[in-house]
């Protein structure tokens, strides 16, 4: 018996609940010995308008179960996209969104007009993580009017899906899911990495040149589930869970907290076949618990 | 590029604290080319792969030469013949090795010898003369396998062939390859801008994708070592920018 995986987030219909992270697969391009039918979606790497160099290295380094990364958003930038992505994007049978940033609120609604309607690109994960320039380098996601600014200039320059990253660094992720959830987002992924450090003890500086870097991987998991939870609880549009899924045991979790889909990221980089991996055990988990379907899959989610 | 879960088949000690070990990798061997890598993983262990030079590739097997500097090369030491290790690759773009010319120099700073028998292999095969000149701290830390070839020997101490660095102690040849840390390769670029050099960084992923491996340029910007790496035009690659902090080869 084969198991109705399929799933609806935001005016997409997906035919399965995992799908690759941003920044962790590139373009789509890049990732050897791809499995392609295990991908539900794909959300591109984070680009801005313009091309950016990313930061010096070294960018990355490894923690206890987990890496910090600052890679300072490298990208080729709107026009090189359009030219050199989306067309192989078109011809894929599975929706690619972009990961759009800005550092200001309308450079994040220019970068959404610019794609918007452009053959292969399917909707966009606006990433509110990044350093609001004309505010003094406040985060978006961290402010929700700002969130909701943001989210709103990208709402109103474009008709395709409009998902929005949440930061974890926040006191309370549900006010920030409800602002861009009122601001016209179709839904939410939670959450992108928590900042971190990590010191060189013979150099007497930052492992990372950038200082501090974004911590992902198993480390952050449980932290990662509790906040998709807390913003699945706070909003009624679909939470993509993200943080830390290595095995389908960890995609579950999100689900069972109340996420619609999942994204696999760092896994990535550590098992070239991870998201194949993740969708064909949640597929046989369901099957060895009988459930004809993932929406059967029982969700803890109490009601305030 | 393949992933495969390689068996490990045996080790044998090259240096002090230096060991070769030898696992069996058919699709890896059959294809590798001098200067690519493997991306091996531990499970359990690191949660990142790391990355090593292929050695030497015979038949269905291949060789790596490591050192201990941390937790995982640690583990991959403690590895039994018979043990698994998972295996990704191979990985990255070579040394460009073309007939023409008649001699090629292999210079190489402690674990830096990491590709240069297969490099040797296809130099050879390129029909050039191979002089390899090995450096080490000093006599103890030489690997001075050699595959039957030239050999120059370079120790910091002087306690065997030339004192001072491989670099110094090295000739002038056609083709110029070298692999050590980045500090011994912006020397080497001094001397020969046009020489192909194996750099160091920190890599997440090997493939691509994670954008972790950055080689600062002198056009500017930033370059993979995984994919476009981890070979370079010495005379490309902004030294300056480029941190020496990885243990690897921690010496010329
Ligand atoms: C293309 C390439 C080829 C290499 N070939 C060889 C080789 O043939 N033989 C050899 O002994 N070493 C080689 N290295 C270096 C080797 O990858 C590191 O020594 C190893 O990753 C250290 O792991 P660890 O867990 O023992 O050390 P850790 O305890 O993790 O750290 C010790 C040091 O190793 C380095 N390191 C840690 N993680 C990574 C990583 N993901 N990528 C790169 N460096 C890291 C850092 O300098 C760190 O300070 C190569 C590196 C690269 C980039
Ligand atoms: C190297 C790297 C680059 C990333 N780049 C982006 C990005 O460009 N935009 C974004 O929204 N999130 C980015 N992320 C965050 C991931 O999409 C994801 O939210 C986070 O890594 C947690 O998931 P994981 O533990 O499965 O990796 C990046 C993560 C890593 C590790
Ligand atoms: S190591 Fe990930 S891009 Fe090079």
């Amino acid at each position: 018996m084969s198991v109705d995986m399929t799933v609806r987030i935001g005016g997409l219909q997906l035919r399965g609940p995992v799908m690759a992270a941003s920044g962790t697969f590139g373009y789509g391009t890049e990732v050897p010995l791809l499995e392609r039918r295990a991908l539900g979606a794909m959300v591109s790497k984070g680009i801005f308008l313009k091309p950016r160099h990313g930061t010096a290295p070294p960018r990355i380094a490894e923690t206890p179960s987990g890496m910090l990364n600052a890679i300072g958003l490298q990208g080729p930038g709107a026009e090189a996209l359009i030219r050199d992505y989306a067309p192989q994007w078109a011809g894929w049978e599975f929706p690619v969104l972009v990961n759009i940033n800005g550092e200001s609120v309308s450079d994040y609604g220019e970068l959404a007009a610019r794609l918007d309607g452009v053959p292969g690109v399917a909707g966009f994960e606006v990433n509110i993580s990044c350093p609001n320039v004309e505010q003094g380098g406040m985060y978006f996601g961290n402010d929700p009017r700002a969130a909701a600014a943001v989210t709103e200039a990208v709402r109103r320059r474009t008709r395709l899906p409009v998902w929005v990253k949440l930061t974890p660094m926040v006191a309370d992720i549900g006010v920030i899911a409800r602002a861009v959830e009122s601001a016209g987002a179709d839904a939410v992924s939670a959450v992108n990495t928590f900042v971190g450090m990590s010191m060189d003890i013979n150099a007497y500086h930052p492992r990372l040149s950038f200082g501090t870097g974004g911590l992902s991987g198993p480390a952050i998991r449980p932290l990662a589930v509790h906040l998709a939870h807390q913003a699945a609880r706070a909003v009624d549009i679909p939470v993509i869970g993200v943080g830390g899924i290595m095995r389908a045991e960890d995609a579950l979790e999100f689900l069972i907290a109340g996420c619609t889909a999942v994204q696999v990221g760092t896994a990535t980089f550590v098992n070239p076949k991870a998201i194949a991996d993740v969708h064909d055990g949640i597929a046989a988990y369901l099957a060895t618990k009988g459930f004809a379907s993932l929406a059967e899959l029982p969700r803890y989610l109490p009601r305030d | 590029m393949f992933l495969t879960d390689a068996r490990v088949e045996g080790r044998r000690q090259v240096a002090r604290a230096m060991w070769v070990i030898t696992l069996d990798a058919p699709e890896v061997a059959a294809t590798v080319k001098a200067g690519q890598f493997v991306n091996l993983g531990l499970n359990p262990g690191p949660l990142l792969r790391r990355p090593f030079s292929v050695y030497r590739a015979i038949e269905d097997r291949i060789e790596v030469i490591l050192q201990a500097v941390g937790a995982g090369t640690a583990q991959l030491l403690a590895l039994r013949e018979g043990d698994l290790v998972s295996c990704l690759g191979p990985l990255g773009r070579g040394f460009e090795i073309r007939s023409g010319g008649r001699s090629a120099v292999l210079i190489s700073g402690g674990l830096g010898v990491a590709p240069m028998p297969v490099a040797a292999r296809d130099a050879r095969a390129a029909g050039l003369q191979v002089t390899w000149v090995h450096g080490a701290r000093s006599a103890e830390d030489l690997c001075s396998e050699s595959d039957g070839d030239a050999v120059i020997v370079a120790t910091d101490d002087g306690s065997a062939g030339f004192a001072g660095t491989s670099v110094a102690a090295a000739p002038d040849a056609d083709l110029v390859l070298a692999c050590g840390p980045n500090r011994m390769l912006a020397a080497v670029a001094g001397r020969w801008p046009d020489a192909q050099v194996a750099v160091e960084t920190y890599m997440g992923c090997g493939t691509g994708v994670c954008l972790g491996c950055a080689v600062p340029l002198k056009r500017g910007g930033y370059d993979l070592a995984c994919t476009e790496g981890p070979v370079y035009r010495a005379g490309d690659v902004d030294w300056a920018a480029l941190p020496s902090h990885l243990h690897y080869a921690a010496t010329a």
